[in-house]
């Protein structure tokens, strides 16, 4: 059908025109966003040597985005599959970052808790931890350059994709280690504000890449200028700004700059995640085709 | 070995949709799902205004990115050029779908094999003989109707237009009417900023 609000998007009937992509949706969004969040809190907290925090990142990401996944795919019992083609898809690549940071992540906190019952060595500890850096960075990545790898969709087709899952990776994984770890109230002063300064430095960073992916897109083609109108004045407008920037970005700073103790921290926390998950969702929502072109030389009376 | 492309003559198209419709009964094709479609376009302004029809299908690129981001090798390309898509191996994982330029890709869902032209569960005779050739979650196109082209017919499409505003041919046989028609008129293949290298063209 016809969108009324946007007339030039023209839906799956039969009429030449803009087209919303709607084959990625909810459920690969909520699967990026576990991926990300998942492999930022297991950074994060390794940085922090904050065991509970990396067994948590895991577990974000083992389940949260294998669940997503899984109820995105048509034939989920075949997803095996999707490793094979590691020279030319980022799916195959993103799955085999998952495989070796769940898998050297576990490990790694295994050895940590000395839960390894024997089964393998504990000496090999930093090994572990290296791989499962290695593929927690990977996985903060991929998932933006999958977007951004065709050029199908304006909006996606840009190295900002992946550069925004990175940095909100990093930014939820802070805020959340923040939030879950009482040691941080009992740091030292200076300590206290460098740590505010980071997480302000990454939310100010994320802003900065969103406005400019969205202006990259408004001014880099016809489509991705329906897809900037859509976030910015359309049909997703009234969850885009409230969402994205209100909650995302907004709340957060104030709360960062002025608030201070344990609760404080959780709601920064919770803003953070919440305006993460709407851009993921929204993002997706937004893309939209380049009509097939035009075979008809405009007509003008003078 | 031949190279398969599809040239329309958009000079001659009345947007009758019978291609349309020789495709969805080649292919046993579901309700909501069409391997070709032809679009409708209205330009300028009264009283100078033009309605024109373009058709579309799988453009069958030689750099298809529906290919490249195939994460299972479920779509390959023949040595003819003709992009398919091995339904035992497809995840549904829609990256295909998502990395067309020309949304020529469908992910066949329980719905369209279960519900029926009527949405209420019953199926024609039509949709019963065709459900057989679909595997539920996975993805469909257009494959220039390879049965028929094995077999040295032409595509349904293609003999269904009733004003031949499709031909079908070899791109690398000199004589061959489409590649012909292609060098006479300087055919243009569609978006062809996007770097897919399609065998489809189109003369206007």
């Amino acid at each position: 059908m016809p969108n009324m609000n946007h007339p030039s998007i023209v839906g799956d009937d039969f009429r030449r025109g803009f087209r919303r992509q709607t084959e990625w949706s909810w459920s690969i969004a909520t699967a990026f966003f576990f991926g990300e969040v998942g492999a930022g809190l297991f950074l994060v907290s390794l940085w922090f040597d904050f065991l509970p925090g990396m067994a948590w990142g895991l577990l974000l990401t083992a389940a949260g985005k294998t669940t997503g996944h899984m109820l995105h795919l048509g034939q989920p019992l075949r997803a095996w599959r999707a490793i094979f083609r590691l020279k030319t898809s980022w799916v195959s690549r993103g799955l085999l970052a998952i495989i070796l940071f769940t898998g050297f992540g576990t490990a790694y906190v295994l050895c940590r808790a000395h839960l390894t019952l024997g089964l393998f060595p504990e000496s090999l500890a930093p090994l572990y931890a290296g791989i499962a850096v290695a593929a927690a960075i990977f996985v903060m990545l991929y998932q933006g350059l999958a977007m951004s790898h065709s050029s199908a969709i304006p909006l996606w087709n840009t190295g900002l994709m992946p550069m925004i899952g990175l940095t909100y990776a990093l930014l939820s994984g802070l805020s959340l280690v923040l939030a879950s770890d009482p040691v941080f109230s009992v740091r030292t002063q200076d300590a206290a504000t460098l740590i505010k300064a980071v997480e302000l430095g990454l939310l100010a960073y994320a802003f900065i890449s969103v406005l400019c992916l969205l202006h990259a897109a408004r001014y880099g083609s016809k489509a991705g200028e329906q897809s900037a109108d859509l976030l910015i004045k359309g049909d997703l407008a009234s969850w885009f700004t409230p969402a994205v920037f209100g909650v995302g970005f907004m709340v957060p700073a104030l709360l960062i700059a002025f608030g201070s103790g344990g609760p404080s921290l959780q709601f920064t926390a919770a803003a953070v995640l919440i305006g993460y998950y709407a851009f993921r969702v929204l993002i997706l929502k937004a893309g939209v085709y380049d009509p097939i072109q035009s075979f008809v030389s405009e007509t003008k009376r003078f | 070995m031949a190279r398969w492309a599809m040239v329309f003559d958009l000079r001659r198209c009345i947007g009758c949709n019978a291609c349309a419709v020789a495709c969805k009964q080649e292919n046993s094709l579901p309700h909501d799902v069409f391997f070709t479609r032809t679009l409708s376009e209205e330009a300028g302004e009264y009283p100078d205004v033009k309605r024109r029809y373009i058709p579309t299908l799988c453009n069958q690129c030689d750099d298809a990115p529906c290919e490249r981001v195939c994460p299972t090798g479920a779509t390959y390309t023949r040595p003819d050029g003709i992009v398919m898509v091995d339904e035992a191996k497809c995840i549904g994982c829609g990256s295909c779908i998502v990395a067309c330029p020309y949304g020529a890709r469908t992910r066949i869902d329980k719905g369209h094999l279960r519900d029926g032209l009527f949405q209420n569960g019953e199926l024609t005779p039509f949709e019963r003989q065709g459900i057989g050739r679909f595997v539920s979650g996975t993805v469909v196109k257009c494959t220039f109707c390879h049965e028929r082209v094995d077999a040295g017919l032409q595509p349904a499409c293609v003999i269904t237009c009733p004003t031949d505003a499709r031909l079908f041919g070899d791109l690398d046989d000199p004589d061959s009417k489409a590649r012909r028609l292609i060098e006479q008129h300087g055919a243009r293949p569609p978006l062809p900023e996007k770097n897919t290298r399609p065998k489809v063209y189109y003369i206007d």
